[in-house]
């Protein structure tokens, strides 16, 4: 048991002042981050390729034999810094780190060899392309077809909320290959280059400012080698790296040790970070405006009891483990932000840029933002029923469907 | 740019903290089934139980070795009071340790505990253990004094059926001033926020208690021909407990670490420890009891044992909204 503040020796504050820093003030400056702000494009790719190229690619992203590669402390120095910046904007990083795992767990050697420099020069990104128009939460209800024709696969369907496809290299979809079986059984992986012929990308709104596709996939031929694990068996592998995403563990050996590290230090990134960000915004607010009768509004007891009730709640959500973190820390992040744009009124309307915005419009975008929470990478109702039958050993609830 | 504090989130329990909290899970489980917390009430005590607890040197465990103790902290304790709170044992061992600690010296011949609210002289209130306990320590004036009254006290019926009783801290019997002035005043808000600690961990065994009846029901009990568990109405309402409870002990956790080793953090970790575990406990309970349906409001489920512990262990330190105050005090300084 360790809850202790990380010593900022000498060494480690040399590496976050003159190497960090630097590093973020050149590659992330306003206009980047300004920039990706309104495209929400989900990563910088010119980013990625120099973190890569200082040797920075999270120690999972790429098995690289040689070159620098981050400790446990410096990559979440890294990644506090980069969290501080950039907020949640980068979510492709996260999709294509599972990608990778997959990729190197059940990838063909083939695969592997065509891929490592690429990965390993942050040149090759994948996103992922579970979800298509009818197939959310129920992830094995895929429609997408892939049918075996010589040496080679053909791929005809829809892919949507394919974040980051519009930049990617790749994107890791499930195919169904045998629609005579049960839904489970006939599922396939791929890992289907982007620049295919067949292959159309059109772009999604979403309501917290991220750019999210539809992939279209028209007769897409692509390699066997292409093929992640088993034929027919790619629900056990979607659903692995889908409990990975949740939190639940499965990962493999070399990848969970890495992550349990990296979990062992109290991230600044995830939503969490992000409703703590906006506390501090609201905190700004409330240290620095009068009402009419000249107080200022931090020494309102009930403003000061409404903050600290959210305070209270991103410890909440930065210390319950996973993967019960998911559930509390998107539903504290809806319900609070929902309440800092009351206590902050009517100029929390005003987006970033307008007249009387208030600490950037960070309230007014981050409500937006926090409804997708509960929802991408699978519901955190998805996620009750995963603690529900995984941790308190309840029935299935599936069972009540089928009678 | 201010940079941001990271810190280390390693909730792994050593070799050590595992065995002491599976030999404490086992001995309440064994010696503190339901028909005996149960046959406690209303005084809420069982000597026998508390005897055998003592023999274990569990009181002494958290002592400085200075103090005739075994040198461990808060987070040892911590382990010990959430197995208490999932059997809700009928013993003042988070009392007993606290003000053990105050005292620096634990007398197992008798049972000392922790007024919670600093007094004038004179003033009477109601104290936890206060029905069982030979000393009180408390907060007197600016005085930090442990005493002994005279006067057997009188228990006094409660929820959640604890040890209570008004008691004072001057008066016919042998008083002991320990601290005077801020170092007085420092004493008794560091056993106070200790008390938070070891009552968040209980509370945690509490709500966990809770949630294990739950779901047992929820497993057993059939409705429309299936497991109730099976509904996610159920399954989901027990999802939100199970998230509570986890956090909830590694706040707690977390708040006794800061305790033995980062004073500087620990009012803060403290109070979000108990604010959690609080809302958690009452939350785990109340589910707990509407899971269970119309059994769940009867008196023969054990749910009603932890539903009434979860308010009626932790309200006699006060209001939660003025732990939260307290945070904002933390955090913003006091209103300027």
């Amino acid at each position: 048991m360790d809850f202790g503040a990380i010593e900022f020796d000498g060494e480690l504050q040399r590496f976050r002042d003159d190497e960090v820093r630097p590093f973020l003030d050149e590659q992330l400056g306003d206009d980047v981050l300004a920039r990706e702000r309104h495209e929400g494009n989900g990563f910088v790719p010119a980013y990625q390729r120099a973190l890569a190229a200082r040797g920075w690619l999270e120690p999972w992203l790429a098995d690289r034999p040689s070159g620098e590669s981050l400790d446990p402390v410096r990559a979440a120095v890294l990644d506090s810094e980069q969290a501080v910046r950039v907020g949640p904007l980068f979510p492709v990083q996260g999709s294509h780190a599972l990608v990778m795992q997959v990729v190197r767990q059940f990838g063909s050697e083939a695969l592997k060899a065509e891929l490592a420099d690429g990965v390993g020069a942050g040149e090759i990104q994948a996103c992922l392309g579970y979800t298509e128009p009818d197939c959310g939460s129920d992830a094995a209800a895929v429609r997408t077809r892939a049918v075996h024709d010589g040496d080679e696969w053909s791929i005809t369907g829809q892919k949507m909320f394919s974040t980051g496809a519009h930049l990617c290299q790749f994107v890791m979809i499930t195919a169904r290959t045998n629609p005579a079986v049960a839904k489970h059984q006939g599922i396939t992986m791929f890992l289907v280059p982007l620049d295919s012929p067949g292959i159309d990308v059109q772009g999604i709104g979403t309501l917290g400012g991220e750019r999210t596709n539809f992939v279209y996939l028209d007769d897409v031929r692509v390699a066997d080698r292409y093929r992640l694990g088993p034929v027919d068996q790619g629900w056990a592998i979607a659903s692995g790296a889908l409990a990975a995403e949740h939190g639940m563990g499965n990962a493999s050996t070399a990848d969970r040790r890495t992550a349990e590290l990296r979990d062992a230090i109290a991230s600044t990134a995830g939503w969490q970070g992000t409703l703590r960000d906006v506390l501090a915004a609201a905190e700004r607010w409330a240290a620095s405006t009068t009402r009419p009768d000249g107080s200022r509004v931090l020494d309102d007891p009930a403003v000061r009891v409404r903050l600290a009730r959210i305070a209270l709640d991103c410890t909440v959500s930065e210390f319950t483990p996973n993967p019960f973190r998911r559930v509390v820390a998107s539903d504290v992040f809806v319900r609070d932000v929902a309440d800092l744009v009351e206590l902050v009124g009517p100029a929390a309307l005003i987006p970033g840029g307008e007249d009387g915005a208030v600490e950037g419009g960070m309230i007014e975008w981050a409500h937006r933002f926090a409804q997708g929470t509960s929802i991408y990478g699978g519901t955190t109702d998805i996620q009750r029923n995963l603690i529900a039958e995984h941790v308190l050993g309840l029935p299935r609830h599936r069972a009540v469907l089928r009678r | 740019m201010e940079s941001t504090v990271l810190r280390r989130h390693e909730a792994s329990l050593s070799a050590e903290h595992e065995e002491l909290r599976s030999a404490f899970s086992a001995l309440f489980e064994k010696e503190c089934p339901p028909e005996r917390v149960r046959a406690s009430e209303p005084l809420g005590f069982d000597r026998d139980l508390w005897s055998m607890l003592v023999a274990t040197g569990v009181l002494t465990m958290s002592l400085p070795h200075g103090a005739g103790g075994d040198g461990g902290g808060l987070v040892e304790a911590a382990l010990v009071a959430e197995q208490l709170g999932r059997r809700a044992a009928p013993v003042p061992l988070v009392e007993a340790i606290v003000a053990s600690r105050a005292l620096a010296r634990a007398d197992p011949s008798r049972i000392a505990t922790l007024a919670l609210h600093p007094v004038a002289v004179g003033a009477r209130q109601l104290v936890p253990a206060g029905a069982v306990a030979d000393v009180v320590v408390g907060l007197e004036g600016d005085e930090l004094v442990a005493f002994a009254s005279a006067d057997a006290p009188t228990p006094v019926d409660n929820l959640g059926s604890a040890p209570l009783a008004w008691r004072t801290l001057s008066g016919p019997g042998v008083r002991t001033v320990l601290a005077r002035g801020g170092e007085a005043r420092t004493g008794f808000e560091v056993a106070v926020r200790e008390w938070k600690v070891l009552m968040a961990a209980a509370q945690t065994g509490v709500a966990q208690g809770a949630l294990d009846l739950a779901v047992d029901y929820a497993n057993q009990r059939e409705a429309f021909g299936v497991p109730i568990g099976a509904f996610q109405a159920i399954a989901h309402a027990l999802a939100d407990v199970a998230v509570g409870v986890e956090g909830s002990r590694h706040l707690a956790w977390r708040a006794a670490w800061c305790c033995d080793h980062e004073p500087a953090v620990a009012a803060e970790a403290a109070l979000i420890a108990s604010l959690h575990a609080r809302e958690v406990a009452n939350r785990a309970a109340t589910v707990g009891i509407h899971v269970q349906g119309g059994f769940g409001f009867t008196l023969e489920s054990d749910m009603q044992l932890f539903f009434r512990r979860a308010k009626g262990w932790t309200v006699v330190s006060g209001d939660a909204y003025d732990e939260l105050l307290a945070l904002g005090d933390l955090r913003y300084g006091t209103q300027g």
